[in-house]
């Protein structure tokens, strides 16, 4: 394998911005995520939880909210009044319509997917009708004094709630009136603090209204009589965001003190059909504000001001427990975000705004160019592979197209053979002169690959290759970096996968009998980013995670028992 | 009871009850003959009450006239007992079965029967593999399913459907779930949902357990350490939980933020109850405590025996006020016990500050304690030492506010002395007109401290201030003692004793007997007190005589505990010995004692004291004479205390050997537990084993033995351990057997004056032994068969654990 000299790189001081919106499409299992830079990114959840698109932001395009409408169609609106539909084709965004009622706050798309209501600034809820290619101003609905910070349709259509400042308001969506007003409680534990926000509202099909404000409660309102049904104090802090699951039998709040609840409907006694909403258990997976929750049918999806959008799968929904079952954290792009020169010892840092370009050993230069987004690979001779985002690559020729997308591909630069990882963590080697897989691809589909190489979180976001060593191919994630060499047999479940390089006084019969394919070091971690400068040199960029939280505001003091 | 107007608890055999209102005992139900395990009202008539007990016994009470209805026999051991209304005929039980550590709950049928005992039979398992404390089994919803725990499962059996469904928590995988194990457990009386406590603290509220995929469950956490009980209150809209914290913790709603609570109850919460109709909570405490709790969370009421939670430092002492027992109670207080009530009459806190229970934290401990001039004044010394140097010590003297009817700081000394105070005493002379305290230390110094107008313009005051400081040869002081009329001071320095005068501080002469180091000291009284008694470690007694300054006497008596009498002349010493305890009583003036009792314990007595009777007593008997004035109680090693009593004088006829009055350590039995056995249940109990045997063998009262026995005078009889064997033997030997049966009674009665009357060696100890050998020997030889001899060398040998056991 040989020793390598590594320049250690931890001088890219990529923040990822806060997490705004989630959005959960039920009909294509994805989810849309939006930061507070504008950035909206497109999650596959059937794909291993793969980032398949991306649109980058823009500083005057902060979004406020985001939701899906008519099946595939995506919008998002936000503070600078503008309601926007992102084309998922092309990547790019479709258009941008003022909605003229000052900065966007919510945005709710109908049962039906074909009306999409805002509420702004001005304490206006408008309504829109979304047509195959645009969307049209049907009608606004009784203004009210204050902004409109949550939207909720009933489940039939006929009514909305709408979350103000200190009170809730219901809407009748034929007449456009307001029904019933409930004013909310400003009190907090005994004391009359601010102003109560009602961060978000749900509206269930019974009829029964959840708010969560910023008193920390959640309270349960019946909008028939616009009465207080049920209150819960759950947090010290506000309680910023509200999912109900499609079936209306729990949903999930998020404070912000980083905890997520999650609230059940269970029978009150097994033979009675009277049933109460419960607490039932508390996650604790983030330091900061969780702003937005999401409730698929088998996890709790929660993202917020701490960069990670964190998925928690419901083990009671799940048929069997497997690895789908874990838990998953995902705080890092899946794209590489640093390019290297080999000749010139240069890297090249991407930010959401900027780029930098650092030489190696030397002083800085930078440069500031618009927001970029590509996949493409480009190989030292004269083929070029390209990736759209459906999961199929494309050359002169097409390469036999897989179901799950495509992470990080690159071609050799002597035998011309195309390296391509997918999210379902495979790795396939195609010849291109040849125009089909090569023996040792095909021999590793045979044999399949360790439990554990499947089992990984992030995905493979670089691949590139030793110059002298034809029969090496170095990869990485987030999490490790790995030389696989084709001359050694593959590991089987039973061999250790995370054998570290093993120690030098083992007689060499014992070295090469342990020895397999798949060299890996997790020495470097979170690796964001690893290649050869030249034979004898690496380069690996890190970003420790400490480093970004202490960019991140200060989190609400907890205090802390026994300290 | 239903109204709330009564409480039960459980103490050992008996069930007392309680009225909830003037915290008095009205009834004590006695009739269990093992300890009683649970107690439950009978649910179709709330002026009944179950109690089950480890003699296989399921009793119906009439608790308002305190009259034993029925009983049913079940024959096994019975750990727990649980009633349902649902269930009319039925309750339920936990028994052993076959392995020690396997119980099971099974449902028992209880027959229809006229008959005041009658076997109840028919039973059938519910559920197996349960926990044995009946805290970890709840009975939910009108009797609908039971949820049992134990370990890291928690089971539910549904009566209706017949299905158990279990469910378990991760166990010790990793840290964080290594305490998960469940603690106990409560149902909700109307909703189904399971409250469970656990080892970390957590409470869990389980619902939704019908599906055992599809349950869940809320986690509710305030406390640090173990939940030992929770209870639903009747409406179930609050849940309550205590523990170690000893705060009461009540969850409205269920609701993680909506609690409220109720803290400093003073010692862990074991058990805590709800009354049927809801107005009251009750807890009970691991010190000896009831406290009754209105529904607003307002101590109502408290019921408290002796507190005994941890070891006493302080000793036992009489407040000459109150005639109270006092000594160490809940940390950092003293406790006032009246022993005629049986009741704490009040506590008082030396530390003033907060007790903060967390395990090996090194706490401030109350080490001594003395009251001097007729209760006027009150010394008492804590210590903390974290380490060897470093060293916290702190002596408060407390003078008694006639206004107040307490104790009021006077004066607070930091560091009166280098190293730990070893004896403590007040100048207790009637002339003496200023109140004088010496202190000794382990720093080789005693100080005298006097009381000194302390007074500034602001108020006439008075204080305590150090008046002189004494040590002879850089030895440690180890006692100190001051004579009866005050003129002079004892102090021992490790093996030597010196005599002060207390008028000038000048040393009058020193004792040494080079035979370890001295442990006890004491002048004589009254017609003594020109005797001075020290007691070393290694087993001498020591007499000095002060007028000659010579050895007067001295024995061989390993001493534990040595209490001068202040009534009289007598002097008690407890020896130790590997077998038990053997207790002395003697005068400083002659060298024999008046009265011997072996095996008073078999544990290591640790304390003892004289509490001076408020009428005298007028044993005519030779045996008695020293219990006249003063009734003598100790303290063993478990924390039993016991005394020497007869009986009260108009049952004096009757028949009884000496009573070891016991105040047992805790058992583990349920519900609640508050201390004391009274002297006279103890009576009537013992009358009951003696009735008990006579009714098995109705033959037997023709046996003159049997009759002799029971109408010879108390004074005469021997010890209780002699009677016990004879008498079994009695029943068990053929007629032959009768005329040995009177003979050795005979013995054992010249036996004991012998042993008083001639000694006249200093080593009485060893004499007392060879006399009773001899003794034993020559009358045997004189009148008995060999065989009969060896008899009754066998009774000597025969075990004395029933008599500890009483």
């Amino acid at each position: 394998m040989g020793e390598f000299k590594v320049h250690r790189v931890r001088f890219f001081n990529y923040v990822p911005s806060a997490i705004r919106c989630v959005a959960y499409n039920n009909h294509s299992n994805r989810l849309a995520v939006s930061r507070t830079d504008g950035t909206v990114e497109i999650y596959n959840l059937s794909a291993n939880y793969f980032q398949e698109k991306f649109f980058p932001g823009h500083e005057s395009r902060a979004t406020e909210a985001l939701c899906w409408a008519e099946g595939q169609r995506l919008f998002s609106a936000g503070l600078n009044g503008e309601i926007i539909e992102y084309d998922l084709q092309a990547l790019k965004i479709k258009y941008a319509m003022d909605a003229f009622g000052g900065p966007i706050w919510s945005m709710a798309a109908s049962p039906s997917g074909s009306q999409l209501l805002i509420g702004c600034e001005d304490g206006s809820v408008k309504l829109f009708q979304i047509t195959p290619d645009k969307i049209q101003f049907e009608r606004n609905f009784d203004r009210q004094k204050s902004r409109i910070l949550s939207l909720s349709w009933h489940p039939s259509g006929t009514h909305i709630a709408a979350g103000s400042i200190d009170y809730i308001s219901v809407f009748d969506v034929k007449s456009g009136s307001a029904v019933r007003k409930m004013i909310v409680d400003r009190q907090y534990m005994g004391v009359s603090k601010r102003k109560c926000i009602v961060w978000g509202v749900a509206f269930l099909s019974d009829g029964t209204i959840i708010s969560v404000d910023s008193a920390g409660k959640v309270q349960f309102w019946d909008s028939a009589t616009g009465t207080l049904v049920k209150s819960h104090l759950i947090a010290n802090a506000d309680v910023q965001s509200i999912a109900v699951a499609n079936q209306e039998d729990s949903f999930v709040v998020g404070t912000a003190e980083g905890t997520v609840f999650h609230f059940q409907l269970v029978p009150v006694t097994s033979n009675s059909s009277e049933k109460q909403w419960v607490r039932t258990k508390p996650f604790q997976h983030h330091t900061h504000d969780v702003r937005t929750v999401a409730h698929s049918p088998t996890s709790l999806i929660s993202g917020g001001t701490d960069t990670h959008l964190v998925i928690r799968p419901l083990m009671e929904k799940l048929e069997v427990k497997n690895y789908d079952a874990a838990l998953r954290k995902i705080t890092f792009p899946h794209r590489r975000l640093i390019s290297c020169s080999r000749k010139r010892q240069l890297l090249l840092f991407q930010f959401a705004h900027h780029l930098e370009l650092w030489r190696l050993g030397s002083t800085v230069a930078t440069g500031t160019v618009e927001a970029m987004c590509l996949l493409a690979v480009s190989p030292d001779g004269n083929w070029l592979a390209a990736s759209g985002t459906s999961a199929g690559v494309h050359l002169h020729c097409t390469v036999p197209a897989y179901n799950f997308p495509v992470t990080a591909m690159a071609i050799a630069p002597n035998t011309n053979n195309l390296v391509i990882a997918h999210s379902d963590q495979q790795v396939f080697e195609y010849s291109i002169p040849d125009k089909h897989y090569t023996d040792w691809s095909r021999t590793v589909q045979k044999h399949g690959f360790h439990h554990l190489w499947l089992q990984r979180d992030t995905p493979i976001t670089h691949i590139s290759f030793h110059p002298k060593r034809p029969m090496h191919i170095l990869l990485h994630d987030a999490y490790m970096f790995c030389i696989i060499d084709k001359s050694l047999p593959l590991p089987n479940d039973k061999t250790l996968l995370y054998n570290p390089f093993p120690p030098t006084n083992e007689s060499d019969v014992v070295q090469r009998r342990t020895a397999h394919a798949f060299k890996i070091s997790k020495i470097y971690k979170p690796l964001l980013f690893m290649d050869l400068l030249d034979e004898r040199t690496l380069v690996a960029v890190e970003r420790p995670l400490d480093d970004i939280i202490a960019q991140l505001p200060p989190p609400i003091k907890k205090k802390k028992f026994g300290t | 009871s239903f109204f709330s107007r009564y409480i039960f608890c459980v103490s050992g055999d008996f069930v007392k009850v309680y009225s909830t209102a003037t915290e008095e005992c009205v009834h004590i139900l006695h009739g269990h003959r093992n300890l009683v395990t649970g107690i439950q009202l009978n649910p179709n008539n709330h002026l009944q009450l179950y109690s089950c007990s480890l003699d296989g016994t399921i009793k119906l009470w009439d608790y308002i006239d305190g009259i034993l209805i029925k009983t049913f026999i079940v024959g096994c051991k019975l750990h727990a007992l649980f009633t349902v209304a649902q269930a009319e005929d039925s309750v339920f039980v936990t028994v052993n079965k076959e392995k020690p550590d396997i119980f099971q709950l099974v449902s028992v049928k209880l027959p229809k029967s006229s008959s005041q005992e009658v076997e109840a039979k028919e039973l059938s398992i519910v559920l197996d593999y349960i926990n044995q404390s009946p805290k970890c089994i709840a009975f939910g919803n009108e009797g609908v399913y039971v949820a049992a725990v134990r370990d890291f499962y928690l089971s539910v059996y549904f009566f209706k459907k017949k299905t158990t469904s279990r469910f378990t928590l991760s166990s010790s995988r990793n840290k964080k779930h290594a305490k998960n194990n469940f603690t106990c457990v409560a149902c909700h009386p109307k909703e189904d949902c399971i409250a469970s406590g656990h080892m970390d603290g957590k409470i869990r509220l389980w619902r939704n357990f019908y599906d055992e995929k599809k349950y869940t469950y809320t986690c509710l956490h305030w406390h640090h350490d173990m939940v030992m009980d929770l209870a639903f209150s009747v409406t179930g809209s609050s849940l309550l939980s205590g523990g170690h914290e000893s705060v009461l913790v009540e969850w409205r709603d269920a609701m993680e933020k909506n609690k409220e609570f109720l803290p400093r109850l003073g010692a862990t919460i074991e058990h805590i109850s709800v009354s049927p109709a809801g107005d009251l909570f009750c807890t009970s405490h691991s010190d000896n405590k009831i406290m009754i709790i209105h529904r607003n969370l307002e101590a109502s009421a408290v019921i408290q025996g002796l507190v005994k939670d941890r070891s006493i430092f302080t000793g036992l002492m009489i407040d000459p006020r109150t005639k109270a027992l006092v000594l160490n109670g809940k940390p950092g207080h003293l406790q006032f016990y009246s022993l005629q009530s049986d009741k704490q009459l009040y506590n008082l806190d030396i530390m003033q500050q907060e007790y903060i229970n967390d395990y090996g934290l090194i706490q401030i401990e109350l080490t001594k304690a003395a009251f001097g001039c007729f209760g006027n004044w009150l010394a008492t010394v804590e210590q903390r030492q974290e380490k060897e140097t470093e060293l916290e010590l702190q002596m408060k003297l407390w003078m008694y506010s006639k206004k107040t009817q307490g104790f009021i700081l006077n004066t607070k000394i930091h560091m009166p002395h280098e190293d730990c105070i070893t004896a403590l005493c007040f100048c207790n002379a009637e002339k003496s007109e200023q109140p004088t305290l010496v202190t000794a230390s382990k720093d080789s110094y005693f100080k005298v401290w006097i009381l000194t107008d302390d007074s500034d313009i602001y108020k006439k005051a008075v204080g305590w201030t150090c008046d002189f400081v004494g040590s002879y040869h850089k030895y440690q002081a180890t006692n100190c003692c001051f004579s009866e009329d005050g003129s002079l001071l004892a102090v021992s320095f490790e093996e030597i004793v010196t005599i002060w005068d207390s008028e000038t501080w000048e040393l009058k002469c020193t004792f040494c007997q080079r035979a370890g180091k001295i442990r006890h000291l004491c002048f004589g009284r009254l017609t003594c007190s020109k005797y001075l008694l020290g007691a070393t470690e290694n087993g001498i007694l020591s007499c000095w005589n002060l007028l000659s300054c010579a050895l007067e006497w001295s024995a061989k008596l390993n001493v534990r505990v040595m209490e001068p009498d202040p009534n009289s002349e007598n002097i008690a010493a407890i020896s130790q010995s590997s077998v038990g305890s053997d207790l002395f009583v003697f005068k400083p003036s002659e060298p024999r004692p008046l009265y011997i009792q072996k095996g008073i314990s078999r544990e290591e007595v640790q304390w003892g004291v004289f509490v001076p009777r408020d009428v005298p007593e007028s044993f005519t008997s030779e045996a008695y004479q020293w219990l006249n004035r003063s009734q003598f109680y100790f303290l063993t090693k478990s924390q039993s205390l016991l005394t020497f009593s007869t009986k009260s004088p108009e049952e004096k006829l009757t028949p009884t050997s000496k009573q070891l009055l016991a105040e047992e350590s805790l058992p583990t039995t349920p519900f609640y537990f508050i201390l004391g056995k009274h002297r006279q249940q103890q009576d009537e109990k013992l009358n009951e084993t003696l009735e008990n045997e006579l009714v098995q063998l109705p033959l037997t009262e023709n046996i003159p033995a049997i009759s002799e026995l029971l109408h010879t005078p108390a004074h005469v009889l021997p010890s209780a351990v002699f009677l016990c064997s004879m008498f079994v033997n009695s029943l068990l030997l053929s007629k032959e057997t009768k005329s040995a049966e009177e003979i050795p009674k005979d013995v054992d009665m010249e036996e004991e004056k012998e042993s008083e009357n001639s000694d006249e060696e200093n080593d009485f100890t060893e004499k007392i032994q060879d006399t009773n050998n001899k003794d034993l020997g020559e009358d045997i030889i004189h009148q008995l068969s060999k065989s009969e001899e060896k008899e009754l060398r066998k009774f000597r040998k025969i075990d004395y654990s029933w008599i500890a056991a009483l």
